[in-house]
């Protein structure tokens, strides 16, 4: 089987009729897809596939050799967050964040399609997502203040531990590559 | 106080929407096993035998374990305060709950071990189970724990009891006695990380052990307790869990996972699965109250008698701890001068009971405030203004005969009723938690304030 996980081209030795999120957790070592049901019913296992949500839990990995493969790990990194991930961490999206990773790709994959929908829309797209934790007020604030590109430039860089990777730091300005 | 009423951010958030918070699953540790457990398909059964040795030749099998491998096999959440042990960790000669583990296997994979759990040969005699704590009450019912039908360890009683004012006399004094039955049932807590756990053997000798647990600390006791260990040779990495609610107050994984991490000598993760959650993790229990209050044609409440069974499910766990904090709340938000309440903590063949959100507190709340409304309508009176008179103020007593000095039942019930343009009678508006007088205070109050230089706490004891 051969995936491209997170831009990277992979050749994998887990079993055909496995499915895609033990492949990537176990074999891969991706974890942010999350183990919570494994039987469709959560969505915290979610990851795109060709750029469209979908359950890995129920995904075998023979039905997805050729595909490309997205985690949140590919979204961005510590200091420099996609506007998603930092709408989710800064309207506080997110409590336990064991359902986080897959609220976050759905809603990336959606406002890729549709970037500016409607609440109900919003409801609709991730309804297939159980969080416990939230009451899911705040995840569809963080979701209409990502679509609305309400992201504070601290949120993006949230995390960041030397200097900000978004304006490398310049001691003589122009001066020649 | 920088922190109240300011947005700070997330110390964990970034790590939640990178997919880098490392929760016990996403721990790797080279060389790791995998647990699956022989669960009980039975409420209620002896054991008659158990051979597990066909499981331990299956190939990829590391270790099986058995109550034969664990040095305390019974050993109780709440032993440490004196509250006595009733549950095995792994299931001796009978089962009392569906879903009980037996024995657990570690092998190379998870389908690996399910494999040998099929080959574990066990003979059931089935037993007639109970799962109604009110028929399990009934003097003829056939109950499974030394004690009976009733755990009884509430000091030297058998029931968490409350004995406030003289009872009798106030209902010889009522106008109207109001009646009602609550049954709350069982809620699983369902957070989204299933339970998990990961034990590596180090080697100096000690366990390193993964935990998804809420009580670290405590878990670490419990732990060491069956190990028969002390508490430096364990190290415990936790505080990173998926959704608790309670549900992760048991020690589930934590103790089992080492032992097989022992007798194997190799890493052993155990995550239950989603249909293991909902069949054998703890629940919320479910709880059966009855009420009847002793009240005045124009709303006063003078006295209470209740009685509360609390199911335990098949062993206490934590119950007799839900059931003291479910006492100390029986009257609500409300003053009552008389009360006779016990609390019971009776044993069913259903998943043992634990913690959930306001553990003890939500079910008596949820009786005592339809019980309120009952009372209204039986007198015919508004039910708001008939919670305004029996509210909770400063220097009354609490059931427990705590004195309190900062209740909030008059302001919530005030902002409750503006929140919903509820129109209230003026003396009503007026009122505020200010210490009892004149009409407030009726002669059947005056022992429930306290006097000066009363022994009485400040609130804060219970
Ligand atoms: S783990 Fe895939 S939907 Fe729950
Ligand atoms: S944040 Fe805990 S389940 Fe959503």
């Amino acid at each position: 089987m051969r995936l491209t996980v997170n831009g990277i081209e992979r050749e994998l030795s887990t079993r055909p009729l496995d499915t895609l999120l033990n492949a990537l957790r176990e074999e891969l070592g991706i974890t942010s897809p999350k183990a919570g049901c494994q039987q469709g019913g959560c969505g915290a296992c979610t990851v795109l596939i060709d750029g469209e949500p979908r359950r890995s839990c129920l995904t075998p990995l023979v039905a997805v050799d050729g595909a490309t493969v997205t985690t949140v790990e590919a979204l961005g990194e510590p200091g420099n967050l996609s506007p998603v991930q930092a709408a989710f961490y800064e309207q506080y999206g997110l409590q336990c964040g064991f359902c986080t990773p897959g609220f976050v790709l759905a809603t990336t994959a959606m406002l890729e399609r549709n970037a500016n929908p409607s609440r109900e829309q919003i409801l609709e797209e991730l309804v297939g997502h159980v969080c416990r934790c939230t009451g899911y007020v705040k995840i569809v604030a963080a979701v209409e203040a990502a679509a609305r590109g309400d992201v504070s430039e601290a949120a993006l860089e949230a995390g960041a531990t030397g200097p900000s990777r978004r304006e490398p730091e310049v001691l003589v300005p122009g001066s020649p590559a | 106080m920088k922190a109240v009423g300011a947005r700070l951010p997330r110390y964990d958030g970034v790590g939640h929407v990178t997919g880098r918070t490392r929760f016990v699953d996403d721990v790797r540790i080279p060389g790791t096993l995998w647990a699956k457990a022989l669960r009980s398909p039975h409420p209620h059964a002896g054991i008659k035998r158990l051979d597990t040795s066909k499981a331990e030749k299956h190939p990829g099998v590391h270790a099986v374990i058995t109550h034969k491998d664990v040095p305390r096999n019974v050993y109780g959440h709440l032993e440490a305060l004196g509250v006595p042990a009733d549950e095995p960790l792994l299931a001796d000669d009978d089962v009392r709950y569906k879903g009980q583990p037996i024995a657990v296997v570690a092998a190379e994979d998870e389908a690996t071990a399910l494999e040998a759990v099929e080959l574990i040969e066990v003979e059931f005699e089935e037993r007639e189970p109970v799962f109604d704590i009110r028929k399990a009450y009934d003097a003829d019912a056939k109950p499974f724990h030394q004690w009976g039908p009733a755990f009884p360890h509430f000091g030297p009683y058998a029931s968490r009891r409350i004995r406030k004012g003289d009872v009798d006399d106030a209902f010889e004094r009522a106008d109207v006695i109001v009646q009602g039955v609550y049954r709350p049932q069982a809620i699983e807590q369902l957070p989204i990380e299933p339970q998990v756990g990961l034990s590596v053997p180090e080697p100096d000798g000690r366990l390193t052990i993964y935990s998804c647990t809420q009580a670290m600390y405590f878990s670490m006791g419990v732990v060491a307790a069956h190990l028969e260990w002390p508490l430096n040779k364990l190290k415990f990495v936790g505080g990173t869990v998926g959704g608790g609610f309670g549900g992760k107050v048991d020690t589930a994984t934590e103790t089992i996972t080492a032992l097989l991490a022992l007798k194997a000598n190799r890493p052993v993760k155990w995550r239950w699965t989603r249909e293991e959650e909902f069949l054998c993790s703890s629940t919320r229990a479910p709880w059966h109250m009855e009420l009847a209050d002793a009240v005045t044609s124009d709303g006063w409440l003078l006295g209470r008698k209740m009685i509360t069974l609390h199911d335990a499910g098949a062993y206490t766990r934590f119950s007799s701890y839900g059931v003291t904090k479910h006492s100390f709340h029986h009257t609500g938000a409300y003053t009552i001068p008389n009360l006779r309440f016990d609390g019971y903590v009776i044993y069913t063949n259903r998943s043992p009971t634990s913690a959930m959100r306001g553990f003890g507190v939500t079910s008596v709340s949820y009786a005592v405030e339809i019980h309120m409304n009952r009372i209204a309508e039986t007198l015919g009176i508004d039910p708001l203004e008939l919670r305004l008179k029996n509210a909770n103020r400063i220097g009354d007593l609490t059931a427990n005969r705590v004195r309190l000095s900062d209740p909030s039942t008059v302001p919530v019930v005030l902002a409750a009723a503006d929140r919903i343009g509820y129109e209230l009678g003026a003396e009503f508006k007026q009122m505020t938690s200010e210490p009892r007088s004149g009409d407030l205070l009726p002669d059947h109050l005056l022992t429930s304030v306290a006097r000066d230089g009363g022994a009485e706490t400040d609130g804060r004891g219970a």
